[in-house]
C-alpha cells in the first residue's frame, strides 16, 4: 500500500515552490490589478523557504507533524503579511490531522486538503463568496471529504478537488471582494480573479499531480 | 455587431445615417464609435460612408478641439452600449439598464418601477404571469399601474414562506393583481414543506394540483434574483431554516423561485428540492418570457449564473450590475485605447532602473545600510535581523511603542525609531506584514515594564500578525495595547472608518505616542492619546505614476500615459477612480475639499499638515501642492500649526502625492512639539 512519509513531505513541498516560482510573475500581475502586487513574491519565497527547511530536517527524526509545523514556521517568518498567516495556520491544522507519526497512507492524503481548508478559514475568518484564496480551498474541501467517505481512490479524488479549486478560483472573477487589500476596491474588485483563489488552485494542481506521480512510482 | 433588432426603430437604414442625438455632427459621431463602441476606423468608415483617412482626420480633430476631453459618457449613452452588449453576450431578447445613480432613492425600488413599466407594456390582454417574491418584486408590484386589459391572471410562483417578512409571494402576487387589474392566483401551499411524501400527498390535492396547472400555462414569469450572501434577504425568508448551506448547498451562488443555481447556471440538488412546492428551474425555463429584475453588487454572482443558465429572456438591471456581470464575462466597457490612442503624450512608464544587487537581499541590504547610516540613533535587536530598537528609547518604567509595516515606506517605519518616537519597530519583506517573530522581539526590546503599545496601519496582513505577535507576547507577561491607524478616506466610506486603510497620517500617530510615553504616562493613557490622534488624522493620496516592483522592475499596476489615480493607496491600490491629470491646483484643491468635508473644521480650528511625496514627486511640486493647501485652509478659516513637507512615507518610486491633515487640540499641539531624534524626524529641545 502507497503512504505518505515524512521525507515525500519534502519533495512535495519542492513541487509546491517550483510551481510558485513559475507561477510568480503572473500572480504578481493578477494581485497588482487589485492588490499591492506583491503574492507571486510571496508565495515563491515562502514556498521555497519551507521546502529548505524541510529538506535541512530531513534524517533528524522528525515525523509529518513536525514537518508541517517546520514549513508552517518557515513560510510565516519568510512571508509575514496575510498568506503567512493564512498559510501557517493551514500546515499546522495539518500537522495536528496527521499527527506525529513516520507515514500515513496515501489514501489519507486528501485530508490534506480538508486540514489546509480548515486552517485558512480558522485565521482568516472569511466566508465562501468573499473572493478569496477561501472560494478555491472550500470546494476543493469538499469534494475531498464526499470522496473520502464514498472511498474514491486519492489520485482521482485530489485531481477532482483540483478541478473544484480551479473552477472556485476562476468563479472568483464575479465576486466582490468582501476581505482582504482588495475588499477596499468595492465593485472594481469585480471581474479580476482573486490572486490567492489562483495560487491555491495552481497548489491543489501540484497536490494531485504528485500523487499521481507518486502512486505510478510506488 | 447586432444592430439589426435596433434598426427596425429608425426608419432610415441606420448604417448610413448618424444617430439624431448627434446631429450633423460627425466628429462627435465618430468619436463616440471609436471611443464608446469601440470601433475601428474602418469599421467607422463604413459605418458613416466616408474614407478611413476622413475618420483618422475626424478623431484627430475631435482631439484637438477638446471633444473627447468632454466626456461622451452621459449615462443614457453608457447605457445604450451596455444594453446592447448585454443582450449579445447572453442572448437576451430584451435588456433594460436603469442609471445606477439615484440620488436618495434606493435601487430596488428603482428597479421595481423601471420594471414595473416593462412589465405594463409588455402585458396584453389574457395574459398569465407568474410572479416570484422578494422585495424587488414587491416594490415593482407596488408600482404598476394597470392599463385597459381583461382577462389577466397573475399566479405566484413558489408556495407560502414565513409571514415576517413583508415581501412574501403572497403579497407580491396579490398587490401585482390588484394593480394590474388581474385575478389572482394563489398557490394555496408552504413553499418549503417537511418531508418530500407530505408535497407529493398535498401537490395531489384538486386545489393545489388546478393551481400548479394554470402555473404551467404561464406565458411570462417575472423573477427576482437573490444572493445567497450572507447579507441576502433569503436567510431571512426561512427557507434554510434546519439546513446547513455548508452541507448542501454549498455550491449554490443564488437562487431563483427558492431553487439554488451555481456560478455556471446549473442547478444545485439538496434536501430542499423534493420539500419544494412551485415551479422547479426546468418550468420556468418552459415559460416563453422570463423578464428578470435584479440589480446591486452583492448579486453580480448570482444574476450571472441565471444569465448563464438561461434562465432569463430579459432583464432589467442598473448600469453598475451590468457593467460588472459584462467585466466578469471578459468584456471591457471602456476601451484601453481611451488613453493609449491619445497622440503626442509621455509613454507609459515599462521599465525603471535600479540600484539592487539581487532583489531578494534588497530589503536585509536596506536594513545595513539604515543601521549604520543612523549608528548613534538606532541598534540592532540580538537574534532578530528584521527588527531594530532606538538606542535612546527604551527604559525602565515607560511604555514602549513599537511600529511596523512592510518595507518600501521608507522612511517608514525606521525612519521614526528615536527618543521621543518609536522604541522599536519591525520590518516586513516589501509591502507585505513583518511576521510576528520580528514584532514579539521588538515588543520584548521596547518593554520597560509598563506595557508595550503597537501602532500600525490597517491591513490584514498587519492586523493578523500583530495579533499573534501581541499573543505571544501576553505569554511572556507584557501588556500590550493596540491602535489601528485608519486615516486613509480615499479606501472606504465615512459610516465605515474602521475599514480603512492606515497610511501617511501614520507619521503623526507615531509622534504623538512617542510623546506621550516619552513624558512616562501610564499605558492606557498612551493608547488613548494615540487613538485620538489617529482618529484626527485625514489622509489622502493621488498618483500619477505607479511604483516600480523591486522584485520585477517593472510597474506594480497600469497607469494611461496622461490619468492620474485618485485616492490611490500606499502600495498602489486603485483608489476612489481615474481621471485625466490635472494641475496642482485642481488636484489640491481635489484634495482639501474631500478631507475638509469629511473633517468639517469649525472657524479657527488648528491643525498639523503633512504634504508626503509619494516616492519620485520632487519637493519642488510639494511645494507647490502646499502653496495652495494653505491658500484654500486660511480661506475656510483653519490655521496651520506645523507642516510636514518631503519624502515622509513613500511607496517605492510612485509618483505622487498624499495630503494628511491632523485636527488639534492643546494636548495634542504639545505631544507634536515635545523633544524627539530619530532619522526621519527631530524636534530640538528649546
Amino acid at each position: 500500500m502507497p503512504c505518505f512519509t515524512r521525507s515525500d513531505l519534502t519533495t512535495l513541498f519542492h513541487a509546491f515552490a517550483a510551481r510558485m516560482a513559475d507561477e510568480r510573475t503572473f500572480l504578481g500581475e493578477l494581485d497588482g490589478e487589485i492588490g499591492d502586487a506583491d503574492h507571486g513574491v510571496a508565495m515563491a519565497n515562502g514556498f521555497d523557504a519551507a521546502a529548505q527547511a524541510l529538506l535541512r530536517a530531513e534524517g533528524s527524526g522528525q515525523g509529518l507533524a513536525g514537518g508541517f509545523n517546520l514549513a508552517a514556521q518557515e513560510l510565516l517568518n519568510a512571508v509575514g503579511a496575510t498568506t503567512g498567516p493564512l498559510y501557517a495556520s493551514a500546515l499546522t491544522r495539518a500537522g495536528e490531522v496527521f499527527g506525529e507519526v513516520a507515514s500515513v497512507p496515501l489514501a489519507r492524503l486528501p485530508e490534506l486538503v480538508i486540514a489546509i481548508c480548515e486552517g485558512v478559514e480558522r485565521r482568516g475568518q472569511g466566508k465562501p463568496g468573499d473572493k478569496t484564496m477561501l472560494d478555491a480551498w472550500g470546494p476543493a474541501a469538499h469534494v475531498a471529504a464526499r470522496g473520502l467517505n464514498a472511498s474514491v481512490g486519492p489520485v482521482v479524488l485530489l485531481r477532482e478537488a483540483a478541478q473544484a479549486a480551479a473552477k472556485g478560483a476562476e468563479d472568483t472573477r464575479a465576486m466582490m471582494a468582501a476581505r482582504g487589500r482588495a475588499a477596499r476596491l468595492g465593485p472594481r474588485s469585480i471581474g479580476h480573479l482573486d490572486p490567492g483563489a489562483v495560487s491555491a488552485a495552481a497548489l491543489m494542481d501540484v497536490l494531485a499531480e504528485w500523487a499521481r506521480h507518486h502512486e505510478e512510482i510506488a | 455587431m447586432a444592430t439589426r433588432g435596433a434598426s427596425q426603430k429608425s426608419p432610415a437604414s441606420p448604417e448610413r445615417t448618424p444617430p439624431t442625438r448627434f446631429g450633423e455632427d460627425n466628429l462627435l459621431w465618430a468619436a463616440w464609435l471609436y471611443y464608446e463602441e469601440g470601433l475601428t476606423q474602418a469599421e467607422i468608415a463604413e459605418r458613416m460612408g466616408v474614407s478611413r483617412p476622413s475618420i483618422n482626420a475626424y478623431l484627430a480633430d475631435a482631439r484637438t478641439r477638446g471633444i473627447v476631453s468632454i466626456e461622451i459618457e452621459p449615462d443614457r449613452f453608457r447605457a445604450l452600449t451596455l444594453t446592447q452588449a448585454m443582450q449579445d453576450h447572453f442572448g437576451l431578447s430584451d435588456c433594460f439598464v436603469i442609471p445606477s445613480d439615484g440620488h436618495d432613492r434606493p435601487l430596488i425600488d428603482r428597479l421595481g418601477a423601471a420594471a414595473a413599466q416593462v412589465l405594463a407594456r409588455m402585458t396584453k390582454s389574457g395574459d398569465t404571469i407568474a410572479v416570484t417574491w422578494g422585495r424587488t418584486m414587491l416594490a415593482m408590484a407596488n408600482s404598476v399601474e394597470a392599463g385597459a386589459l381583461t382577462d389577466v391572471r397573475v399566479i405566484q410562483a413558489t408556495g407560502g414562506t414565513t409571514a415576517k417578512i413583508p415581501w412574501t409571494p403572497e403579497a407580491c402576487t396579490s398587490r401585482l393583481a390588484e394593480n394590474l387589474g388581474a385575478r389572482c392566483i394563489p398557490l394555496s401551499a408552504p413553499a418549503i414543506v417537511s418531508a418530500p411524501e407530505m408535497r407529493d400527498l398535498l401537490l395531489r390535492e384538486p386545489v393545489l394540483a388546478e393551481q400548479m396547472e394554470a402555473l404551467s400555462e404561464a406565458d411570462r414569469i417575472v423573477l427576482g434574483i437573490s444572493s445567497l450572501r450572507p447579507e441576502s434577504t433569503i436567510h431571512t425568508s426561512g427557507f434554510f431554516d434546519g439546513i446547513s448551506i455548508r452541507d448542501h448547498y454549498h455550491s449554490a451562488v443564488g437562487s431563483i423561485a427558492g431553487r439554488m443555481i451555481a456560478a455556471n447556471g446549473a442547478r444545485v440538488d439538496g434536501p430542499l428540492e423534493r420539500r419544494t412546492i412551485g415551479m422547479d428551474l426546468d418550468m420556468i425555463r418552459n415559460v416563453p418570457e422570463r423578464m428578470a429584475v435584479a440589480g446591486g453588487m452583492d448579486k453580480v454572482q448570482a444574476i450571472l449564473a441565471a444569465l448563464r443558465g438561461g434562465y432569463v429572456t430579459a432583464l432589467v438591471t442598473d448600469a453598475d450590475t451590468a457593467r460588472a456581470v459584462l467585466t466578469s464575462e471578459g468584456y471591457e466597457d471602456r476601451p484601453r485605447r481611451r488613453s493609449d490612442a491619445t497622440p503626442a503624450t509621455l509613454p507609459e512608464r515599462t521599465r525603471v532602473k535600479k540600484f539592487l544587487n539581487r532583489p531578494r537581499d534588497a530589503v536585509d541590504e536596506a536594513i545595513a545600510g539604515a543601521l549604520l547610516a543612523h549608528e548613534n540613533l538606532l541598534a540592532p535587536i540580538e537574534g532578530a535581523p528584521r527588527a531594530i530598537r532606538a538606542l535612546h528609547g527604551p527604559r525602565k518604567g515607560k511604555v514602549g511603542v513599537v511600529i511596523g509595516g512592510g518595507s518600501g515606506h521608507e522612511p517608514g517605519f525606521l525612519g521614526y525609531v528615536g527618543r521621543g518616537l518609536a522604541d522599536a519597530v519591525a520590518v516586513g519583506n516589501i509591502f507585505a506584514s513583518p511576521p510576528p517573530d520580528p514584532i514579539l522581539a521588538a515588543t520584548l526590546a521596547a518593554d520597560g515594564g509598563a506595557g508595550v503599545l503597537h501602532i500600525f496601519g490597517n491591513f490584514s496582513g498587519d492586523l493578523m500578525n500583530f495579533e499573534m505577535a501581541a499573543e505571544m507576547a501576553k505569554d511572556r507577561g507584557v501588556a500590550v495595547r493596540t491602535v489601528v491607524t485608519t486615516d486613509d478616506i480615499a479606501s472606504a466610506p465615512v459610516d465605515t472608518r474602521s475599514a480603512r486603510r492606515g497610511v501617511a497620517g501614520n507619521v503623526f500617530v507615531f509622534k504623538v505616542a512617542g510623546a506621550a510615553s516619552d513624558r512616562m504616562l501610564p499605558l492606557d493613557q498612551c493608547a488613548e492619546l494615540t487613538l485620538r490622534a489617529a482618529e484626527r488624522c485625514f489622509t489622502m493620496g493621488v498618483a500619477l505614476e505607479p511604483g516600480v516592483s523591486v522584485d520585477t522592475g517593472v510597474p506594480s499596476f497600469r497607469m494611461g500615459p496622461d490619468e492620474m489615480e485618485i485616492g490611490v493607496g500606499v502600495h498602489g491600490e486603485p483608489g476612489i477612480m481615474r481621471s485625466s491629470v490635472k494641475s496642482a491646483d485642481e488636484t489640491a484643491d481635489l484634495i482639501v475639499d474631500r478631507i475638509l468635508n469629511e473633517m468639517n473644521p469649525s472657524d479657527g480650528a488648528e491643525v498639523a499638515l503633512l504634504v508626503n511625496s509619494l516616492g519620485s514627486t520632487p519637493q519642488l511640486e510639494l511645494y507647490i501642492l502646499n502653496r495652495r493647501l494653505r491658500q484654500r485652509l486660511r480661506a475656510r478659516g483653519v490655521t496651520v500649526h506645523m507642516t510636514l513637507l518631503g519624502h515622509c512615507y513613500t511607496s517605492l518610486d510612485m509618483a505622487g502625492v498624499s495630503i494628511t491633515l491632523m485636527q488639534l487640540d492643546a494636548e495634542l499641539k504639545s505631544l507634536l512639539g515635545h523633544p524627539c531624534e530619530s532619522p526621519a524626524w527631530t524636534v530640538a529641545n528649546v
